[in-house]
């Protein structure tokens, strides 16, 4: 083995020129200087960037937050609006408010006004009763995925609404006459109780014929079967 | 607005609407509203309260006793005829604010004759509406159930009749008519299927 | 040494990063749309095939099925075959494209095939085969090194040349130690290199070309944009579109259409079928599918089909629309059904069912409606001709086959033969029994958990009905296996899907199904949210018992031959604490037959539970023991002083000393 110092002083040799080697002998076996090089390239670049990132990075991210929630609270909004009223008509106040219009410029009986009123207070006084009814079992639903989010929100904010409705009949009450609230609450209640009675009569007339048209029956004039 | 369709008569101080768009609910409430203003025009106290008018209660207990003195002379039609009277005149002549329970006990009251008398002329439509009234407005005794099983079974509304008379028994499980009903309609529903 | 992270810089690594990403994607999509277009189609028609062979009223059904909807049902089918087609496919044909041209590159790439080269194997850079004795190895050593060491080169040589010579020499040397020195060889086999180990790199698999400073640029804006726009964009677009459909699958809109109709509802009103359409052609899916139409033209489309007419919408043909709407109802009217429920509102649940029947089996609801859904019928003569009162399957057939034509006035006698195959293979149900079953319990006892149990039979309207008495008690017991006790639903699964309906008039295949609702006797509110029932079987439809020839059940009549029909309904309530009896009202009522529905009422009779028996007391003081068994460490003081686990305290301490 006299040839082993050279292999040796060969082998040193080429261990400490490694990296010279190495861009040509292998790719996957990283080079060290190559490395370093690299870095102390990035270091020059980044310093004058490291000092605008963050403030770039924080306008970006406030200014699309910002446009995001903005465009978001729009969209509810327009989600809102959009959302078909609980209810389909508000016809007792809008009555009222067109008495109230047309007595400016003609001369109305006082007392229909107040009729117009109570109807208003009557009409307040079933939904808030109906919206009562309701809510639980629309909460179910809302709970359970059978309806959407908009119209449980527009259903929580409707109970509101009628709330205030009566609250501002009330108020009317004191302007019309002085002293009435009190009375009117307990009239409107009775109202309320004997239109629905009185709506439920009106209507027999009405599901008589749907009777005969569904269950195609022959009566007389006089409401006996014909044979 | 539809402000302007509204329209105000000085004469009668009623309102109405002649506009081709009015709805129905709408209709509804003018008509609340023309009935309120006549009760209250014709009340002289500012302070009303909600108490029975005894007028109105005069006119119709004798319209109603009237319709009751047929009965017991066997004229049916009459009798029907002065109770069914009788009934409207509750609802067209007391004021909306005159007290809920006692309207609706003197309503329930006249309706239950006019249901028999109903059935006894043969109107079982108009005793069926009638019955289902009563039963909106809370009625559950066995009777309005044996009634409204009878008078589904003439409209040969066989299964209708089945699920009411179920429902009678299972809330009055011990009415003996009720179950010869159930009977009575069981056998002409399997009739009816082609089961006999 | 330090692990950097560099690019790629010689492409050699992205490619295959790319190529894995792509294979993961477009392998497993290959192989099911493989699957879907020959294996999956072929298990199809073979299911259809087997329904037509077995179920008659399938084949009807297609034969009545009017070419216009035929056509319609096809063309369905096919857009949405294609359309699944097209998508796929494309991604799949340009995905393979893709991978074929990463191939080519990798292949052609110098610096992943230099890469590769310069993996070190010491056999090859001697040039000796794996399996070589160490002597050939010297050998090799020898004559290679002989031609390359660095003191026998060629003065003559470029610097070049001898670098590389030199290298080679090298190379040969740490090949030779590989294999034969000790330490350099424990090296070799150790880190796959004899000088021991190797700094391996950490690269992102990037071409060079992105990290390049003037693209660099590209890939940042890349970034922002796929994580701060588009990631939360379609995040958000697809948490929308969850929102957008209720549970059932109605789109929000329309639930809170259907919501608002009965929160507006009259209580004076009576609900008809006719008010049901109305406000379903409010639904948004129909604006969704035409949105130039008004919910008045949906209205007319669904008044259209149930009373079979032609439709035309400002003048041009509109039956394609009508049939599009109208296979919408089924999911429409399933969610206004939930709807109802949720409002308990037992007469309108009703209404809404009679609607779907309407609209399945394109006919109004009328009083002959069980008639008119067969097919042939003519209108005229039954309603004119009729002496008897006719409304039902059932009666139909007390009268003989000639008769039976004449008042339907079918006068081709296969055609009747038809009718009346349909006729009688429309399930009906009897009411055998049913009771209020606590698993495991007699009666049912203070907040347990009942179940509703019917025992039903389903028949033909053309047999002769059989009465509940024929059929022996131990037929219509509670089955009390282990299994059942355990899970008393699970026997309903076992049983055949529902076959396809006699349903010609609408515009997709369909199968019945039995939608049960619960209610109160009390104040008729439902209880809760419909259960769907999907599965029974019908097989006593085509047993022969004739009501027109068997007059009275003799001797020979055997229950067995029946086929009893269980149909369990969760309750999704406790039975009370107080004792006493609730009455319930129970409707079944089918989407797409009339006369297929069963309407009971029945109690649920709630009693003192039994006084604990000695049996039941081993069952608990057994459940006892084994507490004290997992507890015993901490309890050893108690357990002497509670008497009555005497027994068993004694038991479990002689185990212990057993252990011991």
């Amino acid at each position: 083995m006299a040839d082993n110092s050279t292999f040796e002083e060969g082998f040193n040799n080429t261990y400490t020129d490694y990296s010279s080697f190495n861009g040509t002998f292998n790719g996957t076996y990283s080079n060290n200087t190559n490395g370093t090089f690299t870095g102390a390239e990035e270091k020059v670049e980044t310093i004058p960037i490291s000092f605008y990132t963050p403030i770039v990075y924080a306008v970006i991210l406030i200014v699309s937050l910002m446009i995001f929630s903005r465009r978001y609270k729009a969209n509810r909004i327009r989600k809102l609006a959009e959302q078909p009223e609980i209810f389909d008509e508000h016809d007792a106040k809008e009555l009222y408010f067109e008495l109230q219009g047309l007595s400016t410029t003609e001369k109305i009986h006082e007392k229909v006004l107040k009729a117009a009123l109570l109807n208003r207070g009557a009409e307040a006084i079933r939904r808030t009763l109906k919206l009562k009814e309701l809510a639980p079992q629309i909460e179910l639903m809302y709970k359970n995925g059978s309806v959407g989010e908009d119209y449980w929100e527009r259903f929580q904010a409707e109970t509101k609404f009628v709330e205030v409705e009566f609250r501002e009949t009330i108020q009317e009450a004191e302007n019309l006459q002085p002293g009435w609230p009190k009375l009117f609450a307990t009239l409107c209640q009775e109202i309320c109780f004997n239109q629905a009675l009185s709506r439920r009569y009106q209507s027999i007339l009405k599901r008589k014929e749907v009777c005969i048209e569904e269950w195609d029956l022959k009566i007389n004039s006089d409401g006996t079967l014909t044979k | 607005m539809a402000s302007t369709a509204l329209r105000y008569n000085p004469n009668n101080k009623l309102i109405n609407d002649d506009s081709d768009s009015l709805t129905e609910s709408r209709e509804i409430s003018i008509m609340q509203i023309n009935k309120l203003s006549t009760a209250i025009i014709s009340e002289s106290n500012p302070n009303f309260t909600p108490q029975l008018n005894d007028e109105h209660s005069k006119m119709i207990k004798s319209l109603f006793e009237s319709g009751l003195a047929m009965l017991k002379q066997k004229k049916m039609p009459e009798a029907l005829k002065n109770i069914t009277l009788a009934v409207d005149m509750a609802q067209r002549s007391r004021a909306p604010y005159e007290a809920f329970g006692i309207q609706l006990q003197e309503i329930q009251f006249m309706l239950r004759h006019k249901i028999d008398l109903s059935l006894l002329t043969g109107r079982f439509l108009d005793a069926l509406q009638d019955i289902e009234f009563l039963m909106n407005t809370g009625m559950a005794q066995s009777d309005v159930y044996i009634r409204k099983s009878d008078a589904l079974l003439k409209l040969s509304q066989f299964e209708q009749a089945k699920i009411c008379c179920e429902r009678g028994l299972a809330l009055h499980p011990n009415e003996v008519k009720l179950k010869a009903l159930y009977l009575e309609i069981n056998r002409r529903l399997a009739d009816y299927n082609g089961d006999i | 040494m330090a692990l950097n992270y560099d690019y790629d810089e010689t492409n050699e690594t992205w490619p295959f990063f790319l190529l894995t990403v792509l294979l993961m994607i477009i392998v497993p999509l290959t192989i099911s749309q493989f699957y879907k277009i020959f294996i999956k189609k072929d298990e199809e028609e073979q299911l259809t095939k087997e329904e037509f062979k077995k179920n008659v009223l399938s084949k009807l059904n297609d034969k009545y099925t009017s070419s216009d909807i035929k056509d319609f049902r096809k063309k369905f089918d096919n857009k949405k075959q294609s359309n699944i087609f097209c998508w796929k496919n494309l991604i799949i044909i340009g995905g393979w494209i893709l991978v074929a041209f990463l191939i080519q590159r990798i292949s052609s790439n110098d610096a992943i095939i230099d890469s590769a080269k310069g993996i070190f194997d010491p056999y090859e850079i001697l040039g000796v085969s794996g399996s070589a004795s160490e002597r050939d190895i010297k050998s090799a050593y020898r004559k290679l090194s002989v031609k390359f060491h660095p003191d026998k080169l060629p003065k003559d040589l470029s610097e070049q040349e001898k670098n590389s010579m030199e290298e080679t020499f090298v190379q040969i040397t740490k090949a030779y130690e590989a294999l034969t020195d000790e330490a350099v060889r424990e090296n070799f086999l150790k880190y796959g290199h004899p000088d021991g180990p190797q700094s391996t790199s950490h690269g992102i698999a990037l071409p060079s070309f992105l990290i390049d400073s003037t693209s660099s640029l590209i890939l940042v804006i890349f970034y922002i944009s796929s994580f701060v726009l588009l990631l939360p964009y379609f995040v958000s677009k697809w948490w929308n579109k969850t929102k957008l459909y209720t549970r059932n699958n109605l789109h929000i809109k329309t639930a809170g259409s259907f919501v608002s109709r009965l929160v507006n509802y009259k209580p004076s009103q009576i609900a008809t079928v006719d008010l049901i359409i109305e406000w379903l052609s409010h639904a948004e899916e129909f604006k969704i599918f035409y949105p130039n139409l008004t919910p008045k033209d949906f209205e007319t489309l669904l008044q259209d089909h149930i009373h079979n007419r032609d439709s035309k919408i400002n003048g041009k043909d509109a039956n394609e629309m009508k049939y599009r709407i109208v296979a919408k109802c089924h999911t429409l009217l399933h969610g206004f059904l939930e709807v109802c429920c949720g409002f308990r509102n037992l007469e309108m649940a009703i209404v809404c069912m009679d609607t779907f029947k309407c609209i399945v089996q394109g006919i109004p609801l009328t009083k002959d409606s069980q008639i008119f859904q067969l097919p042939n019928v003519n209108e005229e003569i039954l309603k004119n001709g009729s002496v008897d009162e006719i409304h039902t399957l059932g009666k139909l057939f007390t009268f003989s086959d000639n008769e039976i034509g004449k008042i339907l006035g079918i006068k081709d006698e296969d055609r009747l033969q038809e009718t009346l195959t349909v006729a009688s293979n429309i399930p009906q149900i009897k009411l055998l029994k049913a009771d209020f079953v606590v698993p495991g319990e007699e009666y049912v006892t203070p907040q347990s958990t009942p179940y509703i149990s019917i025992k039903v039979l389903m028949r033909s309207a053309k047999q002769k009905s059989i009465p509940v008495d024929k059929f022996p008690n131990e037929m219509l017991q509670e089955s009390d296996d282990f299994e059942d006790l355990k899970n008393p639903f699970a026997s309903m699964e076992k049983e055949p899907l529902m076959p396809t309906s006699f349903a010609p008039r609408f515009p997709t295949n369909r199968r019945n199904t039995w939608c049960c609702l619960i209610a109160l006797q009390k104040d008729i509110k439902i209880l809760q949210t419909p259960y769907r029932l999907e599965r029974l079987s019908l097989n006593n439809l085509s047993k022969n018992l004739d009501k027109r020839t068997v007059k009275e059940l003799g001797d020979d009549f055997n229950p067995e031959d029946w086929e009893i029909g269980f149909i369990k309904l969760p309750l999704g309530q406790q039975a009370p604490a107080e004792l006493g009896s609730i009455h319930m009202r129970v409707v079944i009522k089918s989407t797409d037959y009339f006369g297929a529905d069963l309407d009971l009422s029945m109690a649920m009779n709630v009693r003192e539970p039994p006084k604990i028996d000695e049996l039941k007391d081993d069952i608990y003081n057994d459940n006892d023991s084994d507490v004290n068994d997992s507890d015993d460490d901490d309890l050893e003081d108690d357990s002497g002083s509670e008497s009555e686990y005497t027994d068993i305290d004694t038991d479990t301490e002689a185990e212990e000393e057993e252990e011991k």
